[in-house]
């Protein structure tokens, strides 16, 4: 059983219906000095031709930390007939002291787009959530089937063509879920997460608060192509401060609960998504920036003018392995996600 | 005031507050091993708020850069991540040294001081949390002098809490009158007493195991469950701490605190919902529930031993009264199993078997549920042997939880053997879990008791523990030996055959 040529990283290629067989002699390969962990189904769908070497190299990182049966699928929607081709592998990491625990990915390859359900119920691990993460665009109509299995969607909106469109078709997925909760994992708001909590936390303080209310300026740099990041997290501050949209197009500001004008400047430099963020009040400023290693926010906050000491705050990592690990570790439903999407979404067209 | 917005979807618990930390005894073990390296991580994890600074209050003279340096060198050692030198440098601003006597009035109308600066200057806002990382008879005078110095009240709207280490105390009376002092000076409220057991993952997990599992609860009463034991075994002698141990022994090192924590998580009722003082008052009924037994009683359900020399994993090792500061002669436990009661209608006539030693063959804390044994019928009947159900808690090391179930052997004849099923945190998640105390420490932070062991529960495992130390006294239990290297005194074995049982094997 041994992976050759293009495949070599996703595995070795068995039969469709040996799947499972084929599953029990890789572990049996072990001598049961391996430990077989999974917490979930974690299934990756792309239509990006040659995206299997990619999705499996991502899957390795992810599996450090998150135990699951992986199956990624790679798609061809425009091929004539339908036909399926599999492959198996195991990734295994050193963890808890010098345990082997390992996880299974089944590969799939599939001409036509009617496989695609059976081939995943088919080999789900029973009893374990779903979790699919949507790689393409989302297209009408929508298996219903698929829909009402899948415990979390995850998909990345920076990607999509048109943002109005797909979130339509993910809510339409969320519908046909119902009455399962499907939560949705947007990693581009996964982007913003560390500098949501870098921000939340100048307003623990009950002093501070009162600031929340009398922010007049703010100033978001994010990276180049990154401007619906940068957009959904004055979303996020505009929803949970209860700001309402000014005009409909560009430049974006708000008005604020005491109907005070709050101005938005969004500018595009670098390649971090979130580059830093300013937010003014007539007498403070609170400052969050990614630091120069990469990893870290420097935060401070002071009166207007005057030089602060900074703090560093974990900034994460952006990269799409680590992002979908942040999401796996995370639980709830995104109530506060679709709030801030409600708030920006005229802009993100 | 209204929460903060924008914390909403961000985190679940309480949010801790930046706030100055005074430990008395900066320059001890405590601080060097736990401390601080929790305090790191809790920063490096972005847990900490910004401008929380700590003030290292102790006795030898050493500058702000000295004390920093120290510090960064044990927490390269004892950190649970790797120490970076950018976040280092971030967290160790906040790191100052106070240098003064604890019976000086004046080192504390300095620190008053310098706590208003840090006030100032770090956006601690009158926030102060006062750790006692000093032995107990300091506490009288560090408490009498932070009072003095009005350290003891909140300012500008800020708080003041204390953090008060075991022991507390030596008994009930002691116990009480250092609750006393403690309370002369900061309001049950205020005070925080901790038990690093509470926060270990696999001990919070007790509870998300019982009462988010709908499958355990109705079976988890004198109906279903037969007996529970509750180890803490180590491999460790006394180490250097011979000249405490001396003055503690088993049952007042682990037994008093920690065991019976562990037991009340077990047996305690549902509380109404999960606020500090609900638990609390729920783990205080269990411990109020605790048989007290008489000098007979002492003697048949409690056994004391202390290890003779003998070998652990193949080396040689001293017995305890070989040990550095250990009185030639001491009559010390360095072990300890006996047999609780709980006396309330769930666990009526359950026994409760707790043992704990030092120079155990492995070291292993855990608690194993043991079920009754299926009815004698059907594969039953012919084969007395057949096992009980067992889940078992996994507190340290390979924190996890197992189930023993009975399975058929494959073949053509009926033979039952048992099976287990495995959970383990280890392999189940990437994530390691935080140490106890920087969990701990930033509950302390937030406000949230629920971790920490309150007043009345404290003593009530004082009124326990007394009957069996009287006991003693009273010479109702003979001191047995037990080689190092071996699972204790034979007598511990006859405590649990007596009553058709044994010790689960580790």
């Amino acid at each position: 059983m041994k992976p050759t040529g293009e495949q070599a990283n996703i595995g070795a290629p068995v039969e469709l219906d040996s799947i499972e067989r084929d599953l029990k002699k890789l572990w049996a390969d072990g001598n049961g000095a391996l430990t077989r962990a999974s917490l979930i189904n974690l299934a990756v769908y792309s239509e990006e031709p040659g995206s299997l070497a990619g999705n499996t190299q991502l899957i390795s990182r992810i599996m450090e930390n998150h135990a699951c049966r992986v199956l990624v699928i790679e798609t061809n929607p425009l091929a004539a007939s339908d036909h399926a081709q599999a492959w198996i592998n195991a990734h295994c990491h050193v963890r808890a002291g010098a345990k082997q625990i390992c996880s299974e990915q089944l590969s799939f390859k599939l001409d036509g787009t009617k496989l695609l359900t059976s081939v995943l119920f088919s080999h789900l691990d029973s009893d374990l959530p779903l979790y699919l993460w949507w790689q393409a665009e989302l297209r009408s109509p929508l298996d219903p089937q698929l829909w009402t299995w899948v415990d979390r969607l995850i998909f990345d909106s920076r990607e999509w063509p048109d943002f109005t469109s797909q979130l339509q078709l993910v809510y339409a997925a969320q519908r046909e879920a119902a009455p399962r909760e499907m939560v949705l994992c947007d990693l581009n708001w996964t982007r913003v997460l560390h500098f949501r909590y870098a921000f939340a936390q100048f307003f623990d303080d009950p002093v501070s608060r009162r600031c929340l209310h009398e922010i007049e300026q703010l100033t978001v740099v994010c990276g180049d192509g990154y401007r619906s990041t940068a957009l959904l997290f004055v979303g996020w501050i505009a929803a949970q401060l209860e700001w309402n949209v000014v005009g409909e197009t560009a430049p974006l500001a708000f008005l604020n609960q005491s109907r005070r004008r709050v101005e938005v400047r969004i500018s595009e430099e670098g390649s971090a998504p979130l580059a830093s963020l300013r937010a003014r009040t007539r007498d403070v400023e609170f400052n969050v920036r990614r630091a120069e290693c990469g990893d870290l926010l420097e935060v401070a906050g002071a009166a207007t003018g005057v030089q602060s000491e900074h703090q560093l705050l974990p900034g994460g990592d952006c990269d799409l392995a680590s992002l979908v690990s942040e999401e796996l570790m995370r639980g709830g439903v995104r109530v506060v996600y679709r709030r801030a999407v409600e708030k920006i979404q005229r802009f993100l067209r | 005031m209204m929460a903060n917005p924008l914390r909403e979807g961000l985190t679940t618990r309480a949010v801790p507050q930046p706030c100055a930390i005074v430990i008395f005894g900066a320059t001890g073990d405590l601080t060097h091993r736990k401390l601080i390296p929790a305090l790191y991580n809790l920063a490096a994890d972005g847990e900490l708020p910004p401008g929380t600074t700590v003030v290292g209050f102790a006795r030898r003279p050493k500058t702000d850069e000295e004390f920093r340096e120290e510090l960064k060198e044990t927490t390269k050692k004892f950190s649970r991540q790797t120490v970076r030198d950018d976040i280092w440098s971030s967290f160790a601003a906040g790191l100052f040294y106070h240098q003064s006597d604890f019976e000086d009035e004046s080192g504390y109308t300095s620190l008053a001081r310098q706590l208003d600066d840090i006030d100032a200057k770090r956006g601690t806002r009158g926030n102060r949390l006062f750790y006692f990382a000093a032995a107990p008879e300091q506490f009288e005078p560090i408490l009498k002098n932070l009072k003095a110095a009005g350290l003891n009240e909140s300012k500008n709207g800020g708080w003041s809490r204390v953090i008060v280490e075991k022991p507390f105390g030596r008994d009930l009376a002691s116990a009480r009158e250092l609750n006393g002092i403690v309370a002369s000076s900061f309001s049950e409220e205020q005070t925080y007493r901790i038990d690093h057991f509470l926060g270990k993952e696999t001990a919070q997990n007790i509870l998300v195991l019982r009462f988010a599992n709908a499958i355990f609860e109705p079976i988890w009463n004198s109906r279903y469950i037969d007996h529970v034991q509750i180890t803490a075994a180590e491999t460790l002698g006394v180490e250097a701490r011979g000249g405490y141990y001396e003055t503690a022994g088993a049952l007042r090192d682990m037994v008093q605190n920690h065991m019976l924590q562990l037991l009340c998580l077990v047996a305690m009722e549902p509380p109404t919902d999960l606020r500090a003082d609900s638990i609390r008052d729920e783990k205080l009924k269990v411990v109020r529930s605790l048989r007290r037994y008489d000098v007979e009683q002492v003697a048949q359900f409690v056994v004391r031993g202390q290890y003779t020399a003998g070998a652990i994993n193949g080396t040689d090792v001293p017995g305890y009264r070989q040990e550095e500061k250990v009185d030639p002669n001491s009559t010390t436990e360095t072990y300890v199993a006996l047999r609780a009661i709980i006396d309330n209608w769930r666990w009526s006539e359950v026994p409760i078997y707790i043992r704990v030693g030092k120079r155990l063959p492995k070291s292993a804390t855990e608690i194993s549920v043991h079920f009754k044994r299926a009815p004698q019928v059907l594969f039953n009947r012919n084969n007395a042997e057949l096992g009980q159900n067992v889940l078992v808690i996994r507190i340290q090391p390979d924190e996890g939880i197992s189930l023993r179930t009975m399975a058929k052997i494959p073949g053509s004849s009926l033979r039952i053997e048992p099976v287990k099923m495995d959970f383990r945190y280890g392999t189940s998640f990437g994530k390691a879990s935080p140490e106890a105390y920087e969990r701990l420490l930033l509950d302390a932070m937030s406000g949230d008791a629920t971790l920490f062991a309150r007043r009345d529960e404290v003593e009530e495992a004082w009124a326990f523990i007394d009957t069996i130390e009287n006991g003693w006294a009273r010479g109702a239990d003979p001191l047995t030996f037990y080689p190092a290297g071996t699972w204790g005194p034979e007598e511990a074995d006859e405590l649990l055959a007596r009553d058709g049982r044994s010790w689960r094997r580790l």
